[in-house]
């Protein structure tokens, strides 16, 4: 088993309030991680300090062998170390967002070919090729010159979700893709993600679908007040071995 | 009645024979102003700069424009190294000299204007761009700048159709642009509001060209997103 993701000891306070506490979290080639918790658990600010979009008080992050560039300025504050040992290491990585974060100006085929050309100098036919190609596996055939401001918001996600896959990412990020999408639009990004899972990509995802969580993650991680409170196979979790903690969770 | 058409005329023609120095000086001037802007915002992201920059904008855009030409023209004359210096063929223009003038003040405006639109960015469109490994410079060209250009290009548009207006400033330190033509007419007609009515009609038509222009630009943008 390849290694792709190995995190630990991350700590994080906003304005002396502790959000981690200290996470370590280890993800294989294929792993699907669901990280479960209640709102402000912090879970999605564990996922941004994966990518370096928050910057981790301590803790050590590793992504497919490449070690993030973190360091402290005199007063101790973190800093990135190298901006470009930075955006090597986001560049193995990818993110979808909850609010799909297309970028506006751009059409849906720009959108996916932005950062295998401008990031990994793939050439420009070639990028347009491979776009057209993930389109159609995320049932965006067709969507190539629509704007993203065209499209529905599930439209969107699938779109973004076609834009992290251009660059062949070792390790995909979801933060909640879900949660701000209509009841209906949910089903048709959660199908998707179920698909990448089945073809052994590596995620981790924060999200409220515990039903998803339970059906399709390799393991369900349930943070609590910025820790780790337990995490193990869905069948273990979901089952009769729960923690009470995560069963009080599940029956809020 | 034809003695006053005759007027109208002559006067109507010496003014337009003026239009090409207002021209000249709003142009280069929104060029200048525009060059400087795109580097205060840039020096405002360095911490070495940002001081620097505010000062800038603090003096330029917290002083009359009317003594800021006074100072360029007529009190840097009395500056010994500019005086007698390299570069005083430039300072002793007063056509150079509103340019510069021109130049510093509205650059503050712009300045300001790009900040705005940089802020009104919304964060998630940088994060998607930084999540995927794009370089600051990446960043800058391929999401923030074109971002930035949609969202000042409203109170941009403003700013050049207030400096066009300002260029008649440059008539009080011998510019003979629109505005000091039309002073010297009336100076030996005693018809100031025939004159001035001519040339205002002349800035008129110079911002509503602006103006169009500006929609235009804009609808396109507009069309690049699909709305």
């Amino acid at each position: 088993m390849t290694e792709v993701l190995r995190a630990r000891g991350i700590t994080k306070s906003f304005g002396g309030r502790a959000v981690l506490r200290g996470i370590d979290l280890d993800a294989q080639a294929g792993d699907v991680v669901s990280i479960l918790g209640g709102s402000g658990s912090g879970k999605s600010t564990f996922l941004r300090c994966l990518n370096l979009l928050e910057l981790p008080d301590a803790g050590r992050i590793e992504i497919a062998g490449t070690t993030a560039p973190l360091d402290h300025d005199r007063k101790g504050r973190p800093r990135i170390a190298d901006p470009r040992a930075l955006n090597a290491l986001r560049a193995k990585t990818a993110m979808v967002f909850q609010n799909f974060n297309l970028w506006s100006h751009m059409s849906v085929l720009d959108n996916v070919i932005a950062a295998p050309v401008h990031v990994h100098g793939q050439p420009r036919g070639e990028a347009i090729e491979r776009a057209h190609g993930l389109l159609d596996k995320v049932g965006m055939t067709g969507f190539a010159q629509h704007w993203p401001r065209q499209l529905s918001g599930g439209q969107q996600q699938r779109v973004a979700i076609a834009r992290a896959l251009a660059t062949d990412p070792d390790l995909m990020l979801f933060d909640e893709p879900t949660s701000a999408l209509d009841p209906e639009r949910v089903r048709e990004v959660l199908d998707l993600m179920r698909a990448l899972a089945a073809e052994g990509r590596t995620m981790l995802i924060v999200t409220h679908e515990m039903a998803f969580a339970r059906d399709v993650s390799s393991r369900v991680v349930h943070v609590r007040d910025g820790v780790i409170e337990s995490m193990g196979p869905p069948d273990a979790m979901f089952g009769a071995g729960a923690s009470p903690a995560f069963r009080a969770f599940l029956a809020h | 009645m034809n003695e006053e058409i005759a007027f109208l005329t002559v006067t109507a023609l010496a003014i337009v024979r003026a239009l090409p120095v207002t021209v000249v000086l709003a142009l280069t001037s929104a060029l200048g102003a525009s060059a400087v802007a795109v580097a205060l915002v840039a020096a405002q992201a360095t911490r070495v700069g940002r001081p620097l920059a505010q000062v800038w904008i603090f003096v330029f855009r917290g002083t009359p424009l009317l003594l800021q030409l006074f100072m360029v023209y007529y009190g840097l004359a009395a500056v010994g190294p500019i005086r007698h210096g390299l570069l005083w063929p430039l300072f002793r223009d007063p056509l150079f000299c509103a340019f510069a003038a021109m130049t510093c003040c509205c650059s503050a405006y712009i300045a300001e204007v790009l900040r705005a639109a940089w802020q009104a960015i919304p964060p998630g469109q940088v994060e998607a761009a930084q999540a995927c490994g794009m370089s600051r410079w990446t960043r800058v060209r391929r999401v923030i700048a074109p971002q930035m250009l949609r969202l000042a290009l409203p109170a941009y548009g403003n700013e050049l159709v207030m400096l066009i207006k300002s260029t008649s400033l440059a008539s009080t330190i011998t510019v003979l642009d629109v505005t000091g033509v039309a002073q010297t007419l009336i100076a030996h007609s005693y018809r100031t509001l025939e004159v001035f009515c001519l040339a205002a009609a002349v800035y008129l038509g110079l911002t509503a060209g602006l103006t169009a222009l500006l929609r235009r630009i804009e609808r396109n943008l507009e069309r690049g997103t699909g709305r």
